[in-house]
């Protein structure tokens, strides 16, 4: 699992029913140093991705998303999803050791 | 498995029902020597690892799914151990 910002919403006119009840997300993954509170910045280096989500998660949130054939178990029917955001984030405390 | 040491924890309301009450912290991957390697991932913690300990992280979902009791859990990382030694950072 990991962190991301919610940087925007993917629209669909068509769409396989397996996806009904969710949108999807484009989300930018934290790197380090969003976790050391650094503000987002919308294009930053490494690529965003598109996350499917139930919980109703919209831009300027922080998700936590899983990738890989974990995203797609929560669907009844095999179904086609990379991403899916399992947490919406309230509270993130984060102290690496100093050096 | 990943060899990692907990430098934080999430707190989150709205979350998939699998993860309700389950403790989730921030891990930082590290190397053999603890040096930080790449960016953190999140994992559960039954465990109940303390602040900057090392742990090994199970990347495979099917020990969280177990764990959670949730067959549709989309969970994969979860604190399978506390490291005794850590590896010690050299230079």
């Amino acid at each position: 699992m990991r962190l991301g910002h919610v940087i925007g919403r993917v629209t669909l006119s068509k769409q396989d029913p397996a996806y009904k009840g969710g949108r999807f997300l484009l989300v930018q993954p934290f790197a380090q140093a969003q976790f050391a509170g650094a503000p987002m910045t919308p294009l930053a280096p490494g690529s965003s991705l598109v996350v499917y989500d139930n919980l109703g998660a919209g831009p300027g949130h922080v998700i936590g998303f899983t990738e890989g054939a974990e995203a797609a178990m929560p669907f009844h029917q095999p179904t086609p999803v990379d991403a899916f955001n399992a947490a919406l984030v309230d509270q993130l405390f984060y102290n690496p050791p100093s050096r | 498995m990943i060899l990692a040491r907990v430098d934080g924890v999430i707190v989150s309301t709205v979350c998939h029902p699998s993860m309700v009450g389950c403790r989730t912290v921030i891990c930082q991957p590290v190397d053999e020597a603890g040096r930080a390697e790449g960016a953190p991932i999140l994992a559960l913690d039954p465990l109940s690892a303390g602040q900057h300990q090392q742990v090994l992280i199970s990347t495979d979902g099917s020990k969280t799914r177990e764990h959670v009791g949730d067959p549709m859990s989309p969970l994969r990382n979860i604190i399978l151990a506390i490291v005794d030694e850590p590896a010690k950072e050299t230079a």
